[in-house]
């Protein structure tokens, strides 16, 4: 094992490069290029993304060169540098935390980043505030990495809130449409409220961590010297996640509203990780975010920022293993959230609509994943987190696929495209690939990690979890197909199909690399890089599941070249003949009415209102009753000055008598 | 405190007539008569201060006081009103507050006179021969002396003189030099020399 | 109460006369107080400073017989009072000039006017 901190590999004592080049890059095209040479920026931001990401795979060699595969892989901290002093046995640093997942979100962020960076520079060619794009691309990228490689609650907290701050920034980026400002807002202010919960969350366990910090804090440092910069404080993912202080926490008798201390915490961090991976009821953020330039849905919204809120789940997985209600929690929501989105995802006519839902799907899967797994069972964190990294590259792929298609058409809706099989071949090879990677089948990425999912599942007692994963398989299959047959094959539906052409060379590239990927990458025997140690989980094909899966995807491929290949006169009748159900499901269940609904009338109308009212009156009345006072005190007094003299004598007489009569009593 | 009887019977008698001379000037509602009853107020003070054996005071306040005050006062109204304008009676209201002041004042007087122990003289004591004495004091230079008031006095006298006239003269029109009486614009009986005439064109006053 | 009218007894003493003074200095307050034009205010001010006079010389008589200190301070307030009048002579000759009237209820030039701003 190595020793202290200072005899760490270069790569990981500076792996915080990894992320202030971005931030680097961020700062000087933002200041410096956009203004002056904006195409420029363009490649300069590019260009500091692939740094970043050689500088994150460096990382990656360097870990696992420490610790080989299928060993133990225990969390560092190599690097962090004291931010905030509250007390002594209190502070809070900024740093760097490398662990197998760490180390596998930084490299799939940076490459996917970089991937976009590159067909940005096609797609956003000629947009006039292209600088301002590549600027905030990287400040989601740095924002991206901050809270990656985060040591402790509060970086992870203030690194969550900027990618939000980057998400809104980039998806009002056309701030001209009102639908995007909307857009942005809806997206800024859902995850703001869910991270209420989050701080509460933070908030409850950083106090009893605190509390408990003198009794089990020392044995859970001298566990981990040796492998973290500076000292072991109570904010620590490393303190937070050691079963000592979990077993305290879980086991003291303190309540929250009824609910378990450790339950409540966890549920409330939950929470924000709910809002950020836009789990069911806070997804409605998640379709409208659509409205920002599609690289940026490629980005943010599949492959990177929706999926921190299942990376926090993962990286404070220990805490929620220790309360199984909350893992629960987690199971449940992110099941339903995986049927629904499915569900809605089969209706919707809007090509970046469909890869929406998508993601919220394939996010409920990641999540259910981890709520499946326990601490002696890991099996459903290792494949959450392969899914992950298989679904970034497949994810990305659709959604540049989907953009290079938009650009060409000049539309969105997929009854205006067609028949682009031939006009748009690298298009259209790259986005098949991806569709069968995520409808699951063999050799394709989509196909392994999805598998270990269901095992998970099954194996882990969750017979209904593997059923609805079975059922999401076969439904996403189908609208998958539905959209490419519907996109790709057939006669060109409308003029601006019949006159599509291909991507330029610097958008087709990124889209061949990541279809590379999305083959390539259910090949890695993930479980021997990332896992938690207990069963050592096989890799390899377990057939049990593997042929319900397959089957389930083959048959909605099937269904979807039934009702969708010879027109869609059969998918309408269809529509037709499921009436209001259909209507529901493509109005999204009408949820977002709901939100409307209770926001104005519930939250306007009975809590905004009159805490108005109380302010304008109350709090401004007062200080208006103050001014008021003084004024109506002046006018009193003013109006003794008469100009009168002998009023005056009146006054200086009676004074003078007053004041003798206070001396006399005193006197007396 | 020689003769008694007199004495009181004098005192008493002066005092209430006094008194109620008084309180004629300040209710009189013609000035004329206010400044009158005064002048017999001021000359029964000079009586009041004969019988505490002030005589030089007594003259002086005659000489000054009667003689050249009440006369100013008289100047005064006849030049600020009509002879025979009768002024009005002031409101309730003022009246009262300025009787319950006055009332207040001197209940208020009176109280702290009665009940203070004052340090009195030997009821014996020789007063002072009245005129040789004060003059003495006023011309004496040592700590008790009263010279420096006494040329103060004089430099205030001074003071007024010139205050007065250079208040109550009327102010020349513009363009004009300056005169030194003539109630008509325009009339001029004192020509300055040539260096101290003002510019005849637009120049404004000097001082 | 203390007891103050035991011991005083009929003949005039010091405290007798200084009630006198008392009295006429109350109503030259009075008078200051009530009269509506500025020389009467004036009279009633001559008044004031009389009885004042008078309190100085009655200390003399009855405290310091011997000295005349007493009498040179009235002597002083008499030029004072003399001076005073000139001036404010004076000042009502040339008030009268300007406005026709020495009316102190007219005179309020000094007073509070409500301006809204």
């Amino acid at each position: 094992m190595s020793g202290a901190v200072a005899e760490f590999p270069l790569a990981l004592r500076y792996a915080w490069v990894v992320a202030a080049i971005p931030f680097v890059s961020f700062a000087f095209v933002g200041l410096v290029l956009r203004p002056l040479a904006p195409r420029a920026a363009g490649v300069v931001a590019t260009l500091a993304i692939f740094a970043a990401a050689a500088m994150a795979v460096a990382v990656a060699i360097a870990y696992y060169g420490l610790y080989p595969p299928g060993a133990e892989h225990p969390a560092l901290v190599p690097f962090a540098v004291e931010w905030l002093r509250y007390q002594p046995g209190f502070t809070i640093a900024m740093g760097v935390l490398v662990d197998p997942i760490s180390v596998l979100l930084i490299v799939v962020v940076t490459s996917v980043s970089a991937l976009v960076h590159l067909y940005s520079l096609g797609y956003m060619r000629g947009d006039p505030g292209f600088g301002r794009f590549f600027t905030f691309m990287n400040l989601f990228t740095f924002s991206m990495l901050g809270l990656v490689l985060a040591p402790n609650l509060l970086q992870t907290y203030v690194f969550w809130e900027l990618v939000g701050v980057s998400s809104f920034l980039l998806i009002g980026y056309y701030y001209e449409r009102p639908s995007a400002v909307a857009a942005s807002k809806k997206a800024f202010v859902v995850t703001r409220f869910a991270d209420l919960g989050f701080l509460l969350g933070i908030l409850l366990l950083g106090y009893h961590g605190f509390t408990l910090f003198g009794e089990v804090g020392p044995a859970v440092a001298r566990d981990v010297a040796g492998r973290i910069a500076g000292e072991l404080q109570p904010l620590d993912f490393l303190y937070l996640n050691d079963p000592a202080l979990l077993a305290r926490l879980a086991e003291g008798g303190a309540t929250v509203g009824g609910v378990g201390l450790l339950t409540a915490a966890m549920i409330l961090v939950f929470m924000g990780a709910a809002g950020k991976s836009a789990m069911f009821p806070l997804h409605i953020w998640l379709p409208d975010a659509m409205e920002g330039p599609t690289p940026v849905s490629a980005l943010i919204h599949a492959a990177t920022m929706v999926v921190a809120g299942v990376y926090l789940v993962a990286r404070m997985f220990p805490a929620f293993a220790a309360s199984g209600d909350a893992l629960l929690v987690v199971a449940s929501v992110g099941a339903f959230t995986c049927l629904f989105a499915a569900a809605i995802g089969c209706t919707q006519d809007d090509i970046k609509r469909v890869l929406a839902f998508s993601t919220l799907s394939q996010l409920g899967y990641m999540m259910f994943a981890l709520g499946v797994a326990a601490i002696d069972r890991p099996a459903g964190y290792t494949a959450s987190m392969f899914h992950l990294f298989t679904h970034a590259f497949f994810k990305a792929l659709l959604f540049l696929g989907a953009g290079a298609v938009i650009h060409a058409v000049h539309s969105n809706s997929i009854w205006e495209m067609g028949g682009l099989r031939k006009r748009m071949p690298v298009t259209h090879l790259t986005f098949l690939v991806a569709t069968l990677a995520i409808a699951g089948i063999w050799p394709f990425a989509g196909f392994f990690s999805k598998d270990e999912i269901l095992a998970a599942a099954l194996h882990g007692g969750h017979p209904l979890v593997f059923g609805v994963g079975l059922l999401v398989a076969a439904l996403t299959a189908f609208y998958m197909f539905r959209i490419y047959i519907v996109t790709f094959l057939g006669p060109a539906r409308h003029e601006g199909a019949a006159h599509a052409h291909e991507a330029p060379l610097v958008m087709a590239v990124p889209l061949v690399l990541l279809a590379l990927g999305s083959i390539g990458a259910g090949w890695i025997p993930f479980a021997s890089f990332v896992g938690l140690g207990g069963e050592a989980t096989e890799h390899g094909v377990e057939l049990a599941i593997a042929i319900p899966a397959t089957s389930a995807g083959l048959l909605g491929i099937g269904l979807a070249f039934l009702l969708y290949s010879k027109g869609a006169e059969r998918a309408r009748s269809g529509a037709a003949a499921l009436g209001a159900v259909y209507r529901t499901i493509k109005r999204k269940f009408y949820i977002d009415e709901v939100y409307v609904f209770l926001t104005r009338r519930v939250v306007f109308n009975c809590v905004a209102r009159p805490i108005a009212w109380f302010d304008r009156h109350a709090v401004d009345g007062m200080v208006n009753l103050s001014g008021q006072t003084t004024r109506w005190g002046g006018r009193l007094f003013g109006r003794l000055h008469g100009g009168k003299v002998q009023a005056y004598g009146v006054w200086l007489v009676g004074g003078t008598l007053f004041l003798l009569l206070i001396l006399w009593s005193a006197v007396r | 405190m020689s003769g008694g009887l007199l004495e009181t019977i004098v005192f008493y008698s002066i005092a209430a007539v006094a008194l109620v001379l008084a309180a004629a000037t300040v209710t009189a509602r013609r000035l004329l008569r206010a400044a009158v009853t005064l002048m017999f107020v001021l000359a029964l003070g000079a009586g009041l201060y004969v019988m505490l054996d002030a005589e030089f005071l007594a003259g002086v306040q005659v000489l000054v006081y009667v003689g050249g005050i009440v006369v100013l006062i008289v100047f005064v109204v006849m030049l600020t009103s009509r002879a025979d304008v009768v002024e009005e009676r002031p409101p309730r209201a003022r009246k009262a507050l300025g009787a319950l002041a006055a009332l207040g004042l001197f209940l208020a007087t009176a109280g702290a006179i009665l009940t203070t122990r004052f340090p009195l003289a030997d009821p014996g004591a020789v007063p002072a021969e009245s005129a040789p004495a004060i003059g003495a004091a006023l011309l004496d230079y040592g700590a008790r002396g009263y010279v420096v008031p006494f040329e103060v006095i004089s430099l205030l006298l001074l003071a007024a003189i010139v205050g007065g006239i250079a208040v109550a003269r009327k102010s020349s029109p513009p363009g004009q030099p300056m005169t030194s009486g003539g109630d008509l614009p325009g009339e001029v009986d004192f020509v300055p020399p040539r260096s101290q005439r003002e510019p005849v064109k637009g120049g404004g006053d000097d001082a | 109460m203390p007891d103050i009218f035991s011991g005083i007894g009929f003949t005039p003493g010091l405290q007798h006369w200084l009630i006198l003074a008392a009295a006429l200095f109350a109503m030259g307050v009075y008078g200051v107080l009530t009269r509506r034009s500025a020389v009467g205010v004036l009279i009633a001010v001559e008044l004031l400073l009389n009885s004042a006079a008078l309190t100085f010389v009655v200390f003399n008589r009855f405290s310091r017989p011997a000295a005349v200190d007493g009498q040179v301070m009235a002597v002083f307030v008499i030029a004072v009072a003399a001076a005073e009048v000139v001036v404010a002579m004076a000042i009502f000759v040339a008030l009268y000039r300007v406005g026709r009237t020495v009316d102190l209820n007219k005179l309020d030039r000094l007073k509070n006017d409500e301006v809204e701003r």
